[in-house]
């Protein structure tokens, strides 16, 4: 366990280098993102034009092995959004609300991203009404998810 | 003559035809034997198969008689077909016999018409091929594993007077999901795939095979059979400069026509029967490309123009099939039934509210709802009984954001109308392609008695509850 933390600490710490890096090159750069989604899928489109609203440049790519990458990302099946977006070096699934992408980035805990799982009404680019709070929860290789953020 | 030698001297035959090439492609072809002989065997059972070319290894899957597909099986229209199923996978199996009007315990559905077959057991089907056309057969037990693993063939029957064509060929297009080390992927039964669009895959085969290109002579003129036996993935295919002429749809025919915008649609289940003239010039090649997914197009295969020229001319051959003796609907007297289809990703019913029952269902893994319903088994009451004899038009309503390819047993139906407005074709078919929030009009005569299923054939779909069951009374059936 520790072993792994350490790992995972190295990769912060470069990833915060790069981001540092990237802030006197240019402070207006926009954060960039690669949306995989599924190819007839409406609602991940209207999140990726949710991302670019709030500051992102947002790479949308249709893909059928969504599933797939979203398991390599290393999200179990139970906790996968509908698509999957890499911010960096986070993976962020599903509708995360931009509070909580943005907190992600700011704290960069030492985790592999977030998922908000399934496509909950009312969530960013889903339309319709809120039924519950959203339970946002962290994902991590070989560690059960944990609630990060509940919006 | 047994049966054995029958196949023996036809792969020898085709073993020494000039196409070389294609016929590596072709599914080895039975013929039945006479009513007094042995049946065919088809024997269900894991194996390998080389489905990606040299130098990468074969497969692991599960096959009939060794080989995906299983055997082209071939008769003459009227003629009975006897085929004993031998199960030696490690479960219990049936073969469903897409598209020909059987008897109702001939079908193969598992529960509602015969129980499955068991590990090592065996069942005879027999039953006679109403209609001439293009037809297939594959498991109806746990079928998103069983034919996604490539249990499945095509079953042909050709008419008395065929259409003259210099080639005949079939293409069972399949889809698979393929891990790196070119196994296929485990993950049957996904959450994601129920309730999106179904086990969607990344390597197509045609014929068990991914082929690089096809011979073809300039001037020849082909009769092409298209099947789609993928779980999930419904194909577009653009033939480049060629100009295929659809000529049947599920089997029955149709007024020969170009397709829609050029783009030849088969969902999954479907069968299109094409006529496509060879145009080219002698050493050129056209690419046939697969164009449904926006921005997810890829490359078939390229149709490769051998040296000589067949013909110079394209053939003035009529492409009329003759007509297959289905009963036909009287409109005046038809009673009209309203089906709705929910559920999945994106839905209206998701989207709006409301309906909290079935949004409760779909978190236990019910995704899709006919009527309100979603099928946990091939056990269930009726949607509908209809007195046989009588006609019947079905208004399905797909208020889901997805494609449906919905499959009735038993009977052909003609398609009447989409969002309201007439078929120009009146198209006889066994399986339709919904669209999303399509809006989809059939009608038949429920001649054929029994329980007969009525599901999408995205095969996940139909697992996580996308079936129901139409039961066509006799007067003497059980209720």
């Amino acid at each position: 366990m520790k072993k792994l933390i350490g790992l995972g600490s190295l990769g912060t710490a470069g990833a915060a280098a790069v981001f540092a890096l990237s802030l006197n090159a240019a402070p207006v750069a926009a954060q960039e993102a690669t949306l995989y989604k599924n190819p007839q899928c409406g609602c991940c489109e209207s999140y990726a034009d949710y991302l670019r609203e709030n500051g992102f440049t947002v790479e949308v790519k249709p893909t059928h092995d969504l599933a797939q990458i979203s398991r390599d990302a290393g999200i179990p099946e139970d906790f996968q959004g509908c698509h999957t977006t890499f911010l960096g070096d986070y993976v962020v699934s599903g509708h995360v609300p931009i509070d909580v992408v943005k907190k992600l980035l700011d704290e960069r805990p030492d985790i592999a991203g977030l998922t908000l799982p399934g496509m909950p009404l009312g969530s960013p680019g889903m339309g319709g009404a809120k039924q519950e709070p959203f339970k946002i929860y962290t994902v991590e290789e070989g560690v059960n998810p944990t609630v990060y953020a509940v919006e | 003559m047994t049966l054995n030698r029958l196949i023996s001297r036809r792969q020898v035959l085709r073993t020494g035809a000039a196409f070389t090439a294609m016929s590596a492609l072709s599914p080895a072809r039975v013929a039945m034997a006479g009513p007094t002989e042995d049946p065919f065997v088809l024997r269900a059972a894991a194996g390998q198969a080389a489905l990606r070319p040299a130098p990468y290894g074969p497969t692991n899957v599960w096959g009939y008689n060794g080989s995906v597909p299983g055997p082209e099986i071939r008769v003459r229209q009227g003629d009975r077909i006897r085929v004993l199923a031998r199960n030696g996978l490690d479960e219990g199996t049936t073969v469903h016999w897409h598209g020909i009007r059987t008897p109702n315990a001939m079908d193969g559905v598992p529960f509602l018409t015969q129980d499955p077959i068991p590990v090592g057991g065996d069942l005879l089907y027999e039953f006679d091929a109403p209609d001439a056309g293009t037809f297939w057969y594959h498991p109806h037990q746990r079928s998103s594993e069983q034919v996604g693993r490539g249990l499945y063939g095509p079953l042909i029957v050709e008419e008395a007077n065929p259409i003259r064509v210099d080639r005949d060929l079939t293409w069972m297009l399949d889809d698979w999901r393929m891990t790196g080390d070119g196994q296929i992927a485990t993950d049957f039964g996904s959450r994601h795939d129920a309730a999106h669009g179904g086990r969607i895959g990344n390597s197509v085969t045609i014929n068990g095979q991914i082929p690089e290109r096809i011979a073809v002579r300039s001037g020849e003129r082909i009769r092409l059979r298209l099947v789609n036996a993928a779980n999930a993935r419904i194909f577009g295919l653009d033939f480049g400069g060629l100009a295929p002429v659809v000529v049947a749809l599920d089997g029955q025919p149709v007024a020969p026509h170009a397709p829609d915008g050029d783009v030849v649609l088969v969902g999954p289940a479907m069968r299109v029967d094409l006529v496509i003239d060879m145009t080219g010039k002698p050493g050129e090649s056209v690419t046939v490309t697969d164009v449904f997914y926006r921005d997810l197009e890829y490359r078939l295969v390229d149709l490769a123009y051998e040296p000589d020229r067949l013909r110079d001319a394209v053939p003035d051959w009529s492409m009329a099939l003759p007509p297959n003796p289905l009963a036909e609907p009287d409109m005046q007297a038809a009673k009209r039934h309203r089906i709705v289809f929910n559920g999945g990703m994106m839905g209206q019913m998701m989207m709006g509210g409301g309906m909290g029952s079935m949004l409760e269902q779909m978190r236990e893994g019910n995704m899709w709802f006919i009527n309100g319903e979603a099928a946990t088994g091939h056990m269930m009451d009726p949607l509908l009984v209809l007195p046989q004899g009588t006609s019947h038009v079905l208004e399905m309503d797909n208020r889901t954001a997805w494609h449906h390819p919905m499959h009735l047993h038993g009977h052909s139906f003609r398609v009447i109308a989409r969002n309201g407005q007439p078929t120009r074709h009146r198209e006889w078919q066994d399986t339709v392609l919904m669209a999303p929030e399509e809006r989809v009009e059939i009608a038949f005569v429920a001649d054929n008695p029994g329980d007969w299923m009525f599901h999408c054939h995205i095969l996940e779909h139909q697992a996580a509850g996308m079936m129901g069951v139409i039961r066509v009374d006799s007067g003497t059936t059980k209720t």
